[in-house]
């Protein structure tokens, strides 16, 4: 009993085998979590202990590595604990977390100083592989173009200092490296800088916003000889989906992260065609209930979706006009708009178990559309099916 | 596993602790062993019979060495090299072994494969640790243990394995075989293990992020102002990594009922790099001269053979850092100062207080840089960019993002710090700010660690 009473006298001691245990305790009697909303991604779970997995020696094969990732990711109140390191750090004047910079106006931005390897490795081929395409296939009349990151555009939010790799230089140099005559290239910069004002990019997502990618479209089939739908002839459509919370909030976690609201088109359509499965319309609304709401645009990213509709205003009878849009998830809200332009719109997303060469068998297009964000263009490495 | 991780804070920590409260104390040391050995093997299990191995070569290096007492110094002398033998060349092996091929392939002009070979936590530690267990008994300065599990549980003691203090078996000779553990040490090992921790997870992972940054842009790609930044951040984050280290080993060795030596004493107040050095990791600068120093002569002789004896022990000291030319280097460095500075200019430093924090403070910096990059070409340009003025507006963005913590660092570097906490103690006349403060600390390190971006243990190669 004494020794109950005299343990009070340090209070330090006292608090601190308290948090532990009691921390400790609690954690234990959790059960394991298999998704985090806030941060987007899968936790690691409890692994397997074998003899090979305890003897291993590559770094995430081992036992101990693998159960150090899971106590972390499972951890009691590991929201709580983000936030408030995420307030701490605010606190301390940091303006950047986890490789996302905090800018003006609540826009967060991915820092991109330099090639990492696999941009310095891919790089180059993909610049090639859009060559080799165009030599391939000398009569295709194709469209390409590389869409700037929202740090590009909105340069005057991005903290001063903040050396990133210019992409106007970037875009020009890609530019350069594609000399065949059937590319038609497009300029996206010049038109998204002149409505850098607007909501074009998302505040806490990589992706620009459906009134970014109008721009985009703007500019894609002026290029192309047509005539854009102005924004008032789809105002009766839009529908908004608010509390967006996107990809960079997810790496910042940061506590005072203003969400972002998605804007999507109720156009009309005849069929919406996801792989081999008739979806019936443009976007998946359960989506936009749930966290990753960008994943409710066009149904995500798929291989191959083919949309119809009788929304073609340059539509000749007797004849069924074709694009292909070969697309990164930028595409997500920009393809529809294509369906005022052209009979059946076949969005192909080559990361997900699609192939050009396939694809060009299965319709004759009138068309083809190849368009990157450049961050995507850089490092990604399935770019490749273009020619194989 | 390493102090500051979840793992090791809501896990190992726990069990360990309410098993070894709860274990009789004939039994203690037994558990110790065990528990250090779980401990130790975790990460790479392959480590465990190293260990094993460790404690038993020195174990029995003592036992002969009492055996054969006054009866053969031949043999006394046998076991010794045995074990001094055994100690280096295992850390040879393990740490040297590509070293050496490297250099013999650059001199011979030969072609010997590089081996693959891990390198063992902590092995500069406690291969010094154990032989210096030996070494006393040779010299009868300590009594030899005859119990190899209060032995073995000096060798792989967890707190101070892997990244020190070097704790010398007399350190704890006598707390091996009995020790009280009261309420009033416990607390303060609390409080010394939270100061660790925050010094780790708070201070040295938020600057050392900016050094790494730099590293990744390349030396190449900085201005100068950044690239002082960038050496000042890493200089903060080696002193609060290694110094948080020995703070938590010396915490968790009060709970246990040890008590370790101080290993860091503010060292960058000093005034001189001869302070410098009886501040900055205390423990193995007193290894060196007990083993090697004093040993060769000390400054008991010629002054040739003095200045001899301190290149031996800051070359050595140099490369015990790490196989690689830039920490010989950085040794010899300090082995030109410290002579310089014997030569009377130490009487100069001492007397000028300002004078010789100008001179130091750039001293630490600029050695830091040679520390910190292996690679010599790479340390030219980092060199060139420090010296010959590059503008540019990218520090502003990295000053603007890490001027408080660095600004942290550096109070925490000077007495400051401390005396302020002494005097709002006085103050007040209350314990409650400064128990307040440590259990921020406490909880602000849980929530770095949960959502830890940049942890990284910087001793892997030591």
């Amino acid at each position: 009993m004494n020794k109950v009473k005299e343990i009070l006298h340090y209070p330090l001691l006292l608090i601190f085998a308290g948090l532990i245990l009691i921390t400790t305790v609690l954690d234990l009697a959790t059960p394991a979590k298999s998704f985090s909303e806030m941060e987007n991604r899968y936790l690691a779970q409890r692994p397997e202990m074998t003899i090979r997995s305890l003897m291993a020696q590559d770094e995430d094969q081992k036992y101990s590595i693998q159960y150090e990732e899971y106590t972390n990711d499972q951890f009691i109140g590991r929201d709580g604990w983000i936030t408030l390191k995420s307030i701490a750090e605010s606190a301390l004047g940091k303006i950047e977390n986890n490789g996302i910079a905090y800018g003006d106006d609540h826009y967060m931005f991915a820092k991109m100083q330099y090639f990492s390897d696999l941009q310095n490795r891919q790089y180059p081929r993909n610049i090639s592989f859009i060559q080799q395409m165009a030599e391939k296939y000398p009569q295709m009349k194709i469209a390409f173009g590389i869409i700037p990151n929202s740090y590009a555009v909105l340069w005057e939010k991005v903290p001063f200092g903040l050396e990133n790799i210019n992409q106007e230089a970037g875009i020009a140099e890609i530019y350069q490296g594609i000399t065949a005559p059937n590319v038609e290239k497009l300029y996206f910069l010049p038109l998204l800088q002149e409505h850098r004002d607007e909501y074009i990019y998302y505040r806490t997502d990589h992706h620009w916003t459906t009134l970014g990618a109008y721009y985009g479209y703007q500019e894609v089939v002026r290029s192309l000889g047509m005539e854009p739908v102005s924004l008032e002839e789809l105002a009766p459509l839009a529908h908004e989906v608010n509390d967006f919370y996107g990809t960079y909030y997810s790496r910042a976690k940061a506590y005072n992260a203003v969400p972002d609201t998605i804007t999507w088109y109720d156009i009309p359509v005849t069929s919406v065609k996801v792989g081999d499965e008739e979806k019936g319309a443009l976007n998946d609304l359960a989506q936009f209930e749930k966290r990753d709401k960008y994943a409710g645009l066009l149904w995500s990213n798929n291989g191959l979706t083919v949309i119809k509709s009788d929304n073609n205003r340059y539509h000749e009878d007797g004849k069924t006009s074709r694009i292909l849009y070969l697309k990164d998830s930028y595409g997500n809200s920009f393809a529809p708009y294509l369906t005022y332009h052209y009979d059946e719109v076949w969005v192909v997303d080559m990361r997900y178990n699609a192939m050009l060469s396939p694809i060009l068998e299965m319709a004759e297009f009138d068309q083809v559309l190849v368009m990157y964000n450049y961050t995507t263009f850089t490092e990604e490495s399935n770019i490749y099916k273009l020619v194989s | 596993m390493v102090f500051s991780s979840i793992l090791f804070l809501f896990r190992f920590l726990p069990a360990a602790f309410v098993l070894y409260y709860l274990c009789p104390r004939r039994f203690r040391n037994g558990l110790l062993f065990v528990l250090s050995l779980i401990f130790y093997s975790w990460g790479e299990v392959r480590y465990f019979p190293i260990m094993i191995a460790s404690t038993l070569v020195d174990y029995i290096a003592g036992q002969g060495i009492k055996h054969f007492g006054q009866k053969s110094l031949a043999a006394r002398r046998g076991f010794l090299i045995m074990s001094v033998f055994f100690n280096l060349g295992m850390l040879f092996f393990f740490k040297y072994t590509n070293f050496f091929i490297e250099n013999l392939n650059a001199i011979a002009g030969l072609s010997i494969p590089l081996q693959n070979i891990t390198l063992p936590l902590g092995i500069s530690f406690y291969t010094f640790q154990t032989m210096s267990y030996t070494i006393d008994v040779y010299r009868g300065d300590v009594e030899v243990e005859d119990n190899i599990i209060n032995f073995g549980a000096y060798v792989v003691l967890f707190p101070q394995l892997i990244a020190g203090p070097i704790v010398r078996y007399s350190d704890v000779a006598r707390e091996l075989k009995e020790r009280v553990i009261t309420l009033p040490m416990v607390e303060e090992g609390v409080a010394i293990f939270i100061r660790g921790l925050g010094r780790k997870v708070l201070i040295a992972n938020s600057c050392g992020a900016l050094w790494t940054e730099v590293g990744a842009l390349g030396y190449g790609a900085i201005s100068s102002p950044l690239a002082w930044l960038g050496i000042l951040a890493y200089s903060i984050q080696i002193y609060f990594d290694f110094s948080g280290y020995s703070l938590m080993a010396i915490g968790l060795g009060k709970m246990l009922g040890f008590q370790f030596p101080q290993n860091f004493n503010d060292p960058y107040v000093s005034k001189s790099a001869t302070e410098f050095w009886r501040r900055w990791h205390m423990t193995l600068g007193s290894w060196f001269r007990e083993y090697v120093y004093i040993p060769l002569g000390g400054n008991r002789c010629s002054p040739a053979r003095n200045i001899f004896n301190i290149f031996v022990v800051w070359f050595l000291t140099g490369l015990w850092h790490g196989a690689s030319w830039n920490f010989v280097l950085w040794g010899l460095t300090f082995f030109v100062l410290l002579v310089i500075e014997k030569q009377g200019f130490l009487q100069v430093l001492n007397r000028h207080p300002v004078l010789s924090r100008c001179y130091m403070i750039p001293v630490i910096l600029l050695s830091w840089s040679l520390f910190a990059i292996t690679d010599f070409s790479q340390l030219g340009t980092f060199l060139g960019r420090l010296f010959s003025f590059t503008g540019g507006i990218d520090w502003i963005y990295y000053l603007r993002n890490y001027a408080m913590v660095l600004l942290i660092g550096i109070l925490f570097s000077t007495p400051l710090m401390k005396k302020a906490g002494d005097w709002i103690e006085q103050k007040t006349g209350s314990r409650i700010p400064r128990l307040a403060g440590l259990v921020l600390v406490l909880v602000l390190s849980v929530a770095y660690l949960v959502d830890a971006t940049y942890n990284p243990f910087l001793y892997f190669r030591f």
